[in-house]
């Protein structure tokens, strides 16, 4: 089975670059697909704009996204994966450099499955995207949401 | 009759011949011939006479007539003068009874007009009194009035201060979002320059690490620690402001356990320190919880940290009632500080010790002031270097 790719939402090419870093560093060799802004995200996962053939049409292992976005930001990103009976399942991880009140609450209404504050100290954030590694891809099973129709009442 | 047939004498007894008596009776014929001329004359002047009487006469029945026409004019005159008169009598009758029934009504109205006076007089009075009265009010109402013009003065100064009230209001609630608006980029935008530095000054650490002398590695571990200082720098004024924009939920909250809680974890970071912790086993109070246990964290943490030095640190937490409210107390035997800078005590960023002696970014203090004010009450500090500090705060009495 071929492994699944992580979607990574960043504007920010050095926080892209780090995130990389802080992934091979940490062995998890998963394909890595990057959306630089929120529209680009949408066009990923919905296969409208140019990404037609992208990850051959299935769906992301997990998102991990950015808040502040150009464009389209992390928040109504959210809304629009989660409106969608497609991607309604599909594990969303809001990693963002705020840990304001007001963003978590709403990241979780709009329905994040995890929300982490990506630390300054790269020890700390290397260790944070392992963890998250770790966790989205290997440990966690995955949402059947890849395989057609859901049973009903899924 | 004739005047002739009168004064001849015929028969007187004398002896008269023939011609004498001839010529006497030619005499006499003369004579009475003469007579009768006269006569005549006499007659025609009578009949002139009379003929001028019977005109005069004439004239008179005319006159007469007309007199008598006038008289009968004025006959009927003065039928219809009776007639008036009578009228006017009649007239003068009624009249005189109106009169009798007028004078009894001017009676009347005179009595009327006694009685008037009485109640004129009465109602001068009445009247008087209400003026007098209406005196008083007008001076009453002068007073009122004046009362009022300052009631109005009072009510428009009122107004503009509750304009002003409002536009500060409004200003700050301008201020807040504001506040919100800078909260939320420094959140989102301060700190991932700094993740970049201190990230990729790490990665020249570890990938380059053969190009680098101890100088250079000392350097870059430099700017590591000034990015993650300016992160914690960043996390403390962001902590400070959500103090202050964080909604306050007054309930009735146990300050002891509270303490109790903080101690505790404070005592796990750094198991083999000896502290000797005092605290009631209940203390009620009335304020948000999340806030209190903030302000708590920084005194209580505080204390911990600046009795580091003492062979056996002394915390107490405790409530000493003054001057009829509760007064909260932080004490310890810690690096206390010196009474002259007690007033910089409280501003953010502001420290009393150096950075090699005690860490600490000089925010804790500022996040509790701005915790007790938002619940109504007052912080303030004593203290003597190498003696340790009271930490004093009240909070609003709630219910």
């Amino acid at each position: 089975m071929k492994e699944r790719a992580i979607l990574l939402v960043e504007d920010n090419p050095k926080d892209e670059a780090l995130t990389l870093r802080a992934l091979k560093k940490n062995g998890i060799a998963n394909e890595v697909t990057v959306a630089r802004d929120g529209a680009e995200a949408l066009d990923y996962l919905f296969t409208a704009g140019a990404h037609r053939d992208w990850n051959g049409g299935e769906l992301p292992a997990v998102v991990l996204l950015d808040l502040k976005l150009p464009k389209i930001n992390g928040l109504d990103v959210l809304k629009r994966i989660r409106g969608s009976e497609k991607t309604k399942l599909l594990p969303v991880v809001i990693l963002t450099s705020s840990n304001e009140e007001q963003d978590r609450l709403r990241g979780y209404a709009l329905g994040a499955n995890s929300y982490v504050r990506k630390p300054v100290e790269f020890h700390e954030f290397a260790d944070a995207v392992r963890q998250l590694g770790l966790y989205w891809l290997i440990l966690n099973e995955a949402p059947p949401v890849s395989g057609g129709p859901l049973p009903h009442g899924a | 009759m004739p005047p002739g047939n009168e004064g001849v004498p015929l028969g007187d007894g004398a002896p008269v011949d023939a011609k004498s008596y001839a010529s006497a009776m030619l005499n006499i014929l003369a004579d009475a011939a003469d007579e009768k001329a006269r006569l005549a004359d006499t007659q025609r002047a009578i009949l002139n006479i009379l003929d001028d009487a019977a005109g005069e006469r004439n004239r008179l029945e005319a006159t007469q007539r007309a007199i008598l026409n006038v008289l009968d004019d004025s006959a009927q005159e003065k039928a219809r003068l009776a007639d008036t008169q009578h009228a006017v009598l009649n007239i003068l009758d009624d009249a005189a009874n109106e009169t009798a029934r007028l004078q009894a009504t001017q009676r009347a109205i005179l009595n009327v007009l006694d009685d008037s006076a009485d109640e004129k007089a009465r109602l001068a009075d009445t009247q008087r009194a209400v003026l007098n009265i209406l005196d008083d009010f007008n001076v009453e109402k002068e007073k009122v009035e004046q009362v009022n013009v300052e009631l109005r003065n009072e009510i428009a100064e009122r107004v503009r201060a509750e304009e002003a009230l409002s536009r500060a209001n409004a200003a700050t609630e301008a201020a807040n979002r504001e506040l919100e608006a800078f909260s939320y980029s420094v959140a989102h935008d301060l700190r991932a320059p700094l993740r970049g530095i201190d990230g990729f000054s790490q990665a020249l650490l570890e990938d380059y690490v053969e190009k680098l002398d101890d100088q250079g590695k000392t350097y870059l571990n430099y700017v590591r620690e000034s990015a993650q200082q300016m992160a914690r720098l960043i996390d403390d004024l962001l902590a400070l402001s959500r103090v202050t924009r964080a909604e306050l939920r007054r309930s009735p909250i146990d300050l002891a356990a509270i303490a109790r809680t903080v101690l505790a974890q404070l005592q796990r970071s750094e198991p083999d320190r000896a502290a000797d912790l005092i605290l009631p086993g209940e203390m009620a109070a009335h304020g948000d919880h999340g806030l209190i246990k903030i302000a708590l964290e920084n005194l209580l943490g505080n204390a911990w940290k600046f009795t580091r030095k003492r062979e056996r640190a002394q915390i107490e937490f405790g409530q000493t009632p003054q001057a009829g409210e509760s007064v909260y107390f932080v004490r310890d035997n810690g690096a206390g500080f010196d009474m002259a800078y007690a007033d910089k005590l409280f501003a953010a960023f502001q420290r009393l010790h150096k950075a090699s002696e005690f860490e600490g970014s000089g925010i804790g203090l500022a996040i509790v002031q701005r915790i007790i004010r938002r619940h109504g009450g007052r912080v303030w500090a004593e203290g003597e270097v190498e003696r340790g500090a009271t930490f004093y705060f009240t909070l609003e009495e709630g219910t």
